[in-house]
């Protein structure tokens, strides 16, 4: 039975003995440092990529779905979504008409690389013909000014609802709202801008305008224009309901024969999911691998130098036997010894791995703008801190096991003589 | 007669060495009583040190049996033989053999570490033990910051700390001064005089001449068994 006196006994020799040959404990710690840089750099940018993609997806809603005639996803046969028919405003209007269980059912025209300008300042933008109540769904919330209403819509007014890139360009001092923007050289009045939502990989959502319907039809024109529509389900459990529903709808009134494939996509946020888990899976592995590797190697260099500390104090442990020291104590002693000196090289890793994580989220996100501040921790997780310091410890022990257990089988008499 | 508290009976020890067995001890039987001071004496070779390593714990004999206190210690496991070390028996080497790292007080508080004392009466009995030998001003100077023979003032407090039946010292004046040697033997008789059992080990007569009995080994067996006068 160990005694408690004995494990603060073997903090304090390992302390004092680490501390003896500091140097070489510091060195020694280098595997063990990678590893724990690599584990909690790691988990911060899978946490990171986890925020980042929840944020996204609730920006755009969990609960929404679009049909198009484009697949977000891309993929299977380009040619034969080519070859689909254009989803008319008609459609969209009849879908609207007969779908009962969304909460909002939002025909939308696009046009792409429109141009905006203020004064002697243009940006390229798209340009998105909608109705009011798309005001009502997370992608419409706007932080000044309001959304049009329906009868501005019903009456094609010329009013406009900014994304917040656009505003961010053209107004950088603010008070776009009241202001006139020419969209394609034709005068708008701003009503409202939109909170900022754009991503890493989607910050082009923040360079958009929204103008009603009925003016994007006199301004472009409805020909030859796939429209899209956005439903909202209300709820994210809904959603399969709402999706069935409205691919039945949307068969019926586009006429496709039974059996054949849907002549239009349902897009989904959650399409990407799938994207995101093996973006994710794949950092792990690599990650892992890498940990692994440089924990396989930290712990070569601890054994080594944990029998280099047993050879050198084997008159130590002589005299600690001769007085009294069981196995267990000597082998507590060494263990303790080699878990120290990997959470040494733990604590040495977590100020780097700061440095690391601080450094990419400048870099990532610096350039961008934006506002990320808790969407991205600038610090270490601190669970992952636990477990780093964990894992450092578990290998501590396992690398100090075997020149432990030497220390601890030493004859006393052998140990004793040796000089 | 009272229970001994060394009884060693018929003991052997045999070592490999280089495929031939060398025979250090022969049939060798012993008695030591409470608050005898003995020395045991022989040359180099004589076995006397593997009978001290048998005496001390540090070593079980190849054959024969030997009864602590009536406890048969012959076949103990190491962690026995460790506790009956750590309880029953101060060591006191020619080396000192103290850490060089930890201070006088510390490595007098060494075997109540590992006999579970708690801290607060660890320093009470350090310091008594280390005040009973005269460093009481020494107690948290390192090894390398006290003489020989404070050094082995040190280690023979440490042997006194757990109150111990026997105390081994192996050549304590081997590495001192004659004057500080004669200053160490005074002190192992006032030990022995305070009711302690000292087993000294030693080649030298002038220092056995202290005991009260004197055991002579040569080759691996005992010559004479007789008490000093």
């Amino acid at each position: 039975m160990l005694r408690i006196t004995e494990i603060g006994e073997s903090f304090r020799i390992a302390i004092a003995a680490l501390r003896l040959n500091l140097l070489r404990s510091i060195l020694t710690t280098g595997g063990v440092v990678v590893g724990v840089v690599l584990v909690v750099v790691m988990g911060w940018t899978i946490k990171g990529l986890d925020a980042v993609w929840e944020q996204t997806i609730g920006i755009i809603g969990r609960d929404m779905l679009y049909i198009d005639k484009w697949d977000w996803t891309g993929g299977r046969n380009w040619r034969k979504i080519e070859a689909r028919k254009n989803i008319t405003l008609q459609q969209a209007l009849l879908l609207k008409e007969r779908m009962e269980t969304a909460d909002l059912t939002i025909p939308i025209a696009r046009k792409w690389g429109g141009a905006v300008s203020f004064g002697n300042k243009q940006v390229m933008c798209a340009v998105q013909g909608t109705t009011y109540e798309y005001g009502q769904t997370p992608a419409g919330i706007t932080t000044d000014g309001r959304w049009f209403t329906e009868i501005e819509d019903a009456h094609s007014q010329r009013c406009v609802v900014i994304g917040y890139g656009i505003d961010k360009t053209l107004f950088p001092e603010g008070g776009a709202v009241g202001k006139t923007l020419k969209v394609h050289g034709i005068p708008f009045r701003i009503i409202g801008v939109i909170e900022k939502r754009g991503f890493l990989f989607m910050d082009f959502i923040d360079n958009q305008v929204f103008i009603p319907l009925a003016t994007f039809q006199s301004a472009y024109g409805f020909y030859d224009r796939s429209f899209s529509v956005a439903i909202k389900a209300g709820n994210e459990r809904l959603l399969d309901i709402v999706r069935d529903e409205a691919v039945g709808h949307m068969r019926e009134i586009r006429n496709t024969p039974p059996g054949e494939d849907d002549d239009f996509a349902v897009n989904e946020m959650q399409a990407f999911d799938q994207q995101v888990t093996t973006i994710r899976a794949v950092i792990w592995l690599v990650g892992i691998g890498l940990t692994i590797l440089a924990f396989i190697v930290g712990s070569i260099g601890i054994m080594n130098i944990m029998f280099v500390s047993v050879t050198e104090r084997t008159k130590e442990i002589g005299i600690r036997k001769a007085i009294g020291a069981r196995r267990s104590s000597v082998l507590t002693q060494f263990l303790i010894e080699s878990s120290a000196l990997c959470m040494i090289g733990a604590i040495i890793a977590l100020p780097i791995s700061q440095v690391i994580v601080g450094a990419a989220r400048w870099i990532l996100m610096g350039p961008m703008e934006y506002d990320w501040v808790g969407v991205v921790s600038p610090f270490i997780p601190v669970d992952l801190l636990i477990i780093a310091i964990g894992v450092s410890i578990i290998v501590g022990l396992l690398a100090g096991f075997f020149p432990a257990r030497r220390a601890a089988s030493l004859d006393p008499v052998d140990a004793l003589r040796f000089e | 007669m009272m229970q001994p508290i060394i009884d060693i009976r018929n003991i052997a020890k045999i070592y490999e060495m280089g495929g031939e067995d060398v025979h250090a001890l022969h049939d060798v039987s012993l008695t030591i009583g409470s608050n005898e001071y003995i020395a045991l004496m022989g040359p180099s070779g004589s076995g006397k040190s593997t009978l001290m390593n048998m005496l001390g714990c540090l070593d079980t004999p190849t054959s024969g049996t030997y009864l602590f206190k009536g406890e048969n210690v012959s076949d103990m496991t190491d962690d026995e033989l460790a506790e009956i070390r750590n309880r029953e028996i101060g060591f006191v080497f020619q080396t000192f053999n103290l850490l060089p790292r930890a201070t006088a007080r510390e490595n007098v508080e060494l075997p109540l570490v590992y006999a579970g004392v708690k801290r607060t009466e660890r320093d009470t009995r350090a310091t008594n033990a280390l005040e009973s030998v005269g460093l009481a001003d020494r107690m948290d100077h390192r090894p390398n910051e006290l003489s020989g023979g404070q050094r082995q003032r040190v280690a023979i407090a440490r042997a006194l700390v757990t109150r111990p039946s026997i105390i081994l010292a192996d050549e304590p004046t081997g590495n001192l001064d004659t004057k500080t040697g004669q200053d160490i033997m005074a002190l192992f008789g006032e030990l022995w005089k305070a009711g302690n059992t000292v087993i000294l080990v030693t080649h030298e007569e002038d220092i056995a001449r202290h005991a009260r009995r004197i055991v002579r080994l040569r080759d691996g067996r005992i010559e004479s068994d007789a008490p000093n006068n």
